[in-house]
């Protein structure tokens, strides 16, 4: 263990003071979920850590037909809130209960693929995030602050403080396909979000996760499925578009040709579940 | 540099330590407090050795900085059985054998604790739901499963008992 300062703000304004005075060089945590298995492993070798769980940003609310979440929020909170389902979901798949416990909706926005599969809901929902620094406070789409492998447009001096939920119209599904039924990195993630006016679908969101250096939208089967009727030759498509434009890697959970013929299984699945559920609805 | 004195409540005890920065609760209950009930698994939250209890609820102690329970109400391994005797649950697992080499069942048992304080009468699918962060590589997980079953099925738990009925392994050594 290097560090040799370990700062727990109480407040926000502490935490943006903090971050201003110490520069890039301080490591941000939360949860700790991610920051300390690499720590103990001796992998990541902070000196300074600031940690954000007395922050006070760990509140969910509804918001104009959507849901405010605080940075910090956990994983438990997302899975207990009701507003939402398909966030809900995506929390009771992630990780452990002990996990859940501690790992927050914010940290996993910076957790690198195969987890992070929070995101992916969120994704699908035109989740924004709420960036604060020194110099004020910015929001930004979600498809937008995640750029790359653990790399976000969160500048030096800023904290993401908050996430966004829009009210959205339409259905969503979520599946995650991992090795073993709990507790399991993905091999694939998709959550899929579907506005329609009778049978046409007006609007549609794919997110994938685990097939790419973070979550991502497959706006090439987004476009098959708008105009459609969801109908099986649609959603075939839609699955190829995923499965073309995904960008999967080997690790230790699968290879990335696996990933990429897994992407095409589960956008259909995850479409015909969707299919499924609206025509038992509507009965 | 950055070292500082933490206090929290451990087991129903005031405990005041000075701890080195981010060192994490797990080595500072088994290097510096003597609570060595609480097991080093993985080290990266993937094993569920280490789970405590931060005000009743289950965390992975080998992923928590000991600064961020200031305060707070840890409960480990130790703070489960009463004085005499065992806890329903622990009598579960003997009755059931319910662990082998023993290392996984004091994460075991405290999580148990709390899904029993949670759900005094579990289905066997909230059962696994809740150990799915605990790995035990001895027994197969039925007979903890089992064990939890008949924990649940005698219908009492620890629950409830103040704070002068712990034990304290720090005094014994």
């Amino acid at each position: 263990m290097t560090v040799v300062e370990y700062f727990l703000p109480r407040s926000l304004a502490q935490a943006v003071d903090l971050l201003s005075r110490h520069g890039p060089d301080l490591l941000v945590i939360a949860g700790g979920t991610v920051a300390m298995p690499l720590i103990n492993d001796g992998i990541s070798l902070p000196r300074q850590v600031m940690g954000l769980r007395f922050v006070g940003l760990d509140e969910i609310e509804p918001s104009d037909g959507g849901l405010r979440i605080g940075a910090t929020t956990t994983l438990t909170s997302l899975l207990r809130q009701r507003h939402v389902p398909m966030l809900a979901e995506a929390a009771r798949r992630t990780a452990s209960w002990s996990i859940r416990n501690m790992g927050t909706v914010g940290g996993n926005l910076f957790t690198p693929p195969p987890g992070g599969d929070v995101a992916v809901a969120l994704l699908a929902l035109d989740a924004e995030v709420t960036l604060e620094g020194s110099r004020g406070r910015r929001t930004l789409a979600l498809s937008e602050f995640q750029t790359g492998f653990m790399t976000t447009a969160l500048e030096p001096q800023e904290l993401l403080t908050g996430i966004g939920v829009p009210a959205v119209a339409g259905e969503t599904t979520y599946v995650k396909f991992g090795r073993k039924e709990a507790n399991t990195p993905s091999v694939v993630t998709v959550a899929v979000r579907v506005a329609r006016d009778g049978e046409v679908v007006t609007d549609a969101r794919v997110a994938l996760g685990a097939v790419g250096p973070h979550a991502l939208r497959a706006r090439k089967a987004e476009a098959v499925l708008v105009g459609s009727s969801l109908e099986p030759g649609a959603i075939d498509e839609a699955a190829e578009a995923a499965a073309e434009e995904c960008e999967p890697f080997d690790d230790g959970i699968a290879s990335a040709w696996y990933r990429r013929a897994m992407v095409r299984l589960f956008v259909r699945r995850a479409l015909e579940e969707l299919v499924q559920h609206v025509a038992l609805e509507g009965r | 540099m950055g070292s500082r004195i933490v206090s929290f409540e451990l087991c129903g005890r005031e405990v005041e330590v000075l701890v080195s920065p981010m060192a994490t609760l797990q080595s500072v209950l088994r290097s510096q407090l003597g609570y060595t009930g609480t097991k080093e698994g993985c080290r990266q939250g993937g094993c569920g050795s280490c789970t405590v209890l931060v005000d009743g609820e289950p965390m992975m102690s080998c992923l928590l900085p000991v600064e961020d329970v200031e305060g707070r109400r840890v409960t480990t391994i130790e703070g489960i059985a009463p004085v005499a005797g065992l806890a329903p649950i622990q009598q579960a697992f003997i009755e059931k054998n319910a662990f082998q080499c023993g290392y996984c069942t004091p994460g075991m048992v405290v999580l148990t604790k709390t899904l029993l304080d949670h759900h005094p009468s579990p289905s066997r699918d909230e059962i696994i739901d809740a150990l799915g962060g605990n790995v035990c590589r001895c027994t197969g997980y039925a007979p903890i499963i089992e064990a939890i079953e008949a924990a649940a099925a005698g219908a009492t738990t620890d629950a409830g008992r103040d704070a002068g009925d712990w034990p304290d392994p720090s005094g014994e050594r």
